[in-house]
C-alpha cells in the first residue's frame, strides 16, 4: 500500500494541530451559580501544602462531610508550597482547576477577573454573617463585585528577638522596639556596637512593611498604587540608613524568609519574624538561642499587625455547584475551624471563635503567650497585601528598593519607579 | 502519455510502512517539540496571559523588549556567562582528560570523583555553593583567618555572577572531560613520538599534536557549552535567588522569562517574546562556532 505525499502531509498536519486545538480549548463547560440544589456528587478538594501534617484532620472532615450529604465524595487533592501558584496557573489554564481550592486572596483577584471564582454574595450570602466582616471582604477584588472565596484561617505572627544580643548592645531586653522609630534607633545602636557583625533585620521592606508603617498603599479606587508618597519615601530612606550602617544584614538584598530564618538561627541577626510553629523549631535546633528567646508583637506604627488570611475559593466551573459551596463552607465553618485552630497555631476567621478560652486563657507556656498575644493583635488587624499585588509586582518593589539601599537611586526615585512599573502591570492584568 | 502521468504518480507516492514506524516518534516530536515551538512563536506575536487568550498584537512585545531595563540586563548577564564559562570549559576539561588518560592505578577513581559533579542534583549543587559562599560560609570564614576579610560573594552583583560562573564550570568540567577523553583515545601515538623526536616538549607536544587532532570535539565542546551558559538558568537561579540578585542585576534571559510568563498573572505573550529571542541568538551562536570551524579547515 502506498500513500500520497498531499495525503501524508496532511496526516501530519492534523497529527500537530490535533494536540494544539486540544490544548488550547480549556474547560468551557460553565456551571451554575445556583448553589440551592441538592448536594450530590464527586467533587475535588484541593489543598496547600497540608497533607504531610494534617492527613487525619482533612479525612475526618471529608468523612464527616460524605456522611452528612450522603451522594458526595471528595477527592483530596494536596499540592506541594513550592510553586502552587503555577499549578493552579496550569490547572487554571488547561481546565482542571478542581472545585474546591484553597486559595490566598492575590490567588483569587486572577481566578476571579478570569471568571473561574464563583461569587459567593451570590451563591451562598447566607452563610457570610458566619464570619468576622474583615476576613469576610479579603476575598473582595478591587474593581469588581462580589466576594470570591470563604475565608478560612488567619494567621499572624510574633516578633522573634535575641535577648543576648540585645543586651550585648547595652539594650534593655525587657522593652523589645514596638514601633518603626523604635527599631530603627535599636537597630543603629546594635550594629554600632557589635562594629556592623550583628545586624537586626535580615529582609528589605516589603509592601507589609509600608502598610504597617502607615503608607497609603494604593488609591481608594484600587485603580493605581501610591506607597511613593513621602512617608513611603520616609520608611526607605531609613531602611538605607540601617543597610550603610549594617544593621540590615548585607545578604539582605537576596534574602528568601528561609535564609533570613538561618541567620536567626545562627544568631547572626538579632529580629526576625515568625510564628508560635518556629519556638519548637528554636528549641530543636538552636537550644542557645532558646534560651536567650525574646518574644513581642509586630512592630508597627499604625497600631494594626499584618495578618494573612487563607481562603476556600469554588471553582465557577464545577459541575456540582451546591455540593461544592456546601463543602467549602463545611472546612470552613466555625466547628471545624476550630478543630483545626487547635492542630496548628493558626487562628479562626468565624465570628465569635477568637473569644474561645483557647484563644484567651494563659497557662504560663510560651506557645500559649505567643497564642493568646496573635488571636488579640487580630482582632483589629489588617491584611495589608494588597489583592491586586502580584508576584510580579513584588519583584518590581523588591528591586527598586534594593537600588535605593545601594545607593544607585534616591529613595524617592525608587519608589517611583516601583509605582510606576506596578501600575503597568496591574493595567496589563486588565 | 498515460505512461508518463502514471510515472509521475508513482514518483509522488511514497512507501508507508517506513512512515507506520515512524508514526509513534513523529507524534512524540510533534506534540512535545513541534507544538510548544509553534505556540511560543505564535504566543510571541500576542499579548496572551496565563487565563486569558490574548489577541494579535504584531510586533509591540519585540517593540516593548527594546525599552525594558531588565531585558538588556538579562541579555547582557547571558552574553556574559557565555564568554566567561566557554572559554573555561572548553580548555580545562581538556586538561582534566589529560591528567586522567594515562592507565596508571587508581585513575578510574579520579575519573569518578571528576564525574561526580555532573551526576550531583544541581539543587544540590547550588545549595552546598550557597553554604560555602555565605557572608558566614566555610570560605569567608577561611578569607578572614588569613587576613583578607569576609568577601560578598552572595551580595555583590559581579561576585554572585561569577560565583555562578564558577558553579557552572565546577559542574560541566566532568562531562566535557568523557568528549574529550573519547577524542584523545582517537589521537594517534606515533604523532607524540615522532614529535617527541624532534624533540618537542609536553608543551609543544600539547600545542602542536593534542591540540589539532581534537579541535573538532573542541568546536564541538564550545558549541555544546556556549549554548548551554546562554540559557542558564538553575545556577544563578539558586545562587542569587527568585530577584536575580540584588536589584535582578543578575537576572539572566531565561530567568527573565520565568519570572515573566509563570503564575496566574504572567504574562505569555511578553514571556515568548524573550524566549524568541533566546532561540535566535542560540541558533546564532550555533552558527557562529560551526562557521569559525569551517574557517579553520579552509
Amino acid at each position: 500500500m502506498r500513500i500520497s505525499r498531499r495525503a501524508l502531509a496532511a496526516a501530519a498536519t492534523v497529527a500537530v494541530l490535533l494536540p494544539l486545538s486540544a490544548c488550547g480549548s480549556g474547560s468551557d463547560g460553565s456551571g451554575s451559580t445556583d448553589a440551592s440544589g441538592k448536594v450530590e456528587g464527586d467533587i475535588t478538594f484541593q489543598t496547600w501544602n497540608l497533607r504531610a501534617n494534617f492527613k487525619p484532620y482533612f479525612e475526618g472532615v471529608i468523612a464527616d462531610f460524605e456522611k452528612k450529604y450522603p451522594g458526595t465524595h471528595v477527592k483530596w487533592v494536596d499540592q506541594p508550597a513550592e510553586g502552587y501558584a503555577d499549578k493552579i496557573s496550569a490547572d487554571a489554564a488547561g481546565g482542571t482547576l478542581p472545585d474546591v481550592v484553597n486559595v490566598s486572596p492575590d490567588l483569587v483577584a486572577p481566578l476571579a477577573k478570569a471568571g473561574l471564582a464563583l461569587d459567593l454574595d451570590k451563591s451562598a450570602a447566607q452563610y457570610k454573617k458566619e464570619y468576622l466582616d474583615g476576613a469576610w471582604a479579603s476575598h473582595q477584588i478591587p474593581g469588581m463585585t462580589g466576594t470570591y472565596a470563604f475565608p478560612w484561617y488567619l494567621n499572624t505572627g510574633p516578633l522573634f528577638y535575641n535577648k543576648s544580643l540585645f543586651e550585648e548592645a547595652g539594650l534593655d531586653a525587657s522593652k523589645p522596639p514596638t514601633t518603626y522609630d523604635e527599631l530603627f534607633a535599636d537597630a543603629l545602636q546594635l550594629a554600632k556596637k557589635s562594629d556592623g557583625k550583628v545586624a537586626t533585620l535580615a529582609n528589605v521592606p516589603t509592601i507589609e512593611d509600608f502598610g504597617r508603617y502607615g503608607v497609603e498603599l494604593m488609591n481608594k479606587e484600587g485603580t493605581a498604587f501610591a506607597f511613593n508618597d513621602a512617608k513611603g519615601v520616609e520608611l526607605l530612606t531609613k531602611y538605607k540608613e540601617l543597610y550603610d550602617a549594617k544593621a540590615l544584614d548585607p545578604q539582605a538584598l537576596t534574602a528568601t524568609p528561609e535564609s533570613s530564618g538561618k541567620k536567626f538561627l545562627t544568631e547572626a541577626v538579632a529580629m526576625n519574624p515568625g510564628s508560635a510553629l518556629d519556638l519548637g523549631n528554636f528549641k530543636k535546633q538552636a537550644p542557645n538561642l532558646y534560651k536567650n528567646i525574646g518574644i513581642t508583637d509586630q512592630i508597627t506604627s499604625t497600631s494594626k499587625v499584618n495578618m494573612y488570611v487563607m481562603g476556600v475559593m469554588v471553582n465557577s466551573r464545577t459541575k456540582h455547584t451546591p455540593a461544592s459551596v456546601a463543602f467549602a463552607h463545611f472546612v470552613t465553618d466555625a466547628q471545624n475551624q476550630m478543630s483545626f485552630a487547635k492542630k496548628v497555631a493558626i487562628f479562626p476567621s468565624t465570628a465569635g471563635s477568637l473569644d474561645d478560652p483557647y484563644f484567651t486563657k494563659e497557662d504560663g507556656t510560651d506557645e500559649t503567650r505567643v497564642r493568646i498575644a496573635a488571636a488579640k493583635s487580630l482582632k483589629n488587624a489588617v491584611n495589608y497585601t494588597p489583592v491586586l499585588f502580584s508576584e510580579q509586582m513584588k519583584t518590581a518593589l523588591r528591586n527598586e528598593v534594593a537600588k535605593a539601599l545601594q545607593g544607585k537611586e534616591s529613595p524617592k526615585t525608587a519608589l517611583d519607579n516601583a509605582v510606576k512599573a506596578c501600575d503597568t502591570l496591574l493595567k496589563q492584568q486588565g | 502519455m498515460a505512461s508518463s502521468s502514471s510515472t509521475a504518480r508513482v514518483r509522488r507516492q511514497l512507501p508507508t510502512s517506513p512512515w507506520l514506524f515512524a508514526a509513534p516518534g513523529l507524534l512524540v516530536v510533534g506534540v512535545f517539540i513541534l507544538y510548544p515551538f509553534v505556540s511560543t512563536v505564535v504566543n510571541a506575536f500576542t499579548d496572551r496571559r496565563t487565563l486569558i487568550p490574548g489577541t494579535f498584537v504584531g510586533l509591540a512585545n519585540f517593540r516593548e523588549l527594546l525599552h525594558d531595563d531588565m531585558f538588556w540586563i538579562g541579555l547582557r548577564n547571558s552574553t556574559l556567562y557565555v564568554l566567561g564559562v566557554v572559554p573555561a570549559l572548553v580548555l580545562l576539561p581538556l586538561l582534566l582528560a589529560l591528567l586522567v588518560q594515562k592507565n596508571i592505578p587508581g585513575i578510574t577513581f579520579f575519573r569518578s570523583a571528576f564525574y561526580t559533579p555532573v551526576v550531583a542534583s544541581i539543587v544540590v549543587v547550588g545549595l552546598i555553593w550557597v553554604w560555602l559562599l555565605d557572608e558566614r560560609g566555610l570560605v569567608n570564614s577561611l578569607l578572614e583567618s588569613i587576613g583578607v576579610g569576609r568577601v560578598g560573594f552572595l551580595s555583590d552583583q559581579w561576585l554572585l555572577l561569577l560565583s555562578a560562573m564558577a558553579v557552572t564550570v565546577w559542574k560541566g568540567l566532568g562531562y566535557y572531560m568523557i568528549i574529550y577523553l573519547a577524542a584523545l583515545a582517537n589521537v594517534p601515538r606515533e604523532l607524540h613520538e615522532a614529535a617527541s623526536v624532534d624533540g618537542a616538549g609536553a608543551v609543544r607536544r600539547f600545542l602542536t599534536v593534542t591540540v589539532p587532532a581534537v579541535r573538532s570535539t573542541m568546536v564541538l565542546v564550545a558549541a555544546l557549552s556556549s549554548v548551554a551558559a546562554f540559557k542558564v538558568f538553575s545556577e544563578v537561579y539558586l545562587m542569587a535567588g527568585p530577584d536575580g540578585g540584588p536589584a535582578g542585576e543578575d537576572t539572566t534571559l531565561v530567568m527573565l522569562v520565568q519570572r515573566t510568563g509563570t503564575g496566574l498573572t504572567g504574562r505569555v505573550g511578553y514571556a515568548s517574546a524573550i524566549s524568541v529571542v533566546v532561540f535566535v541568538v542560540t541558533v546564532g551562536l550555533m552558527l557562529l562556532v560551526l562557521r569559525a570551524d569551517r574557517k579553520e579547515d579552509a
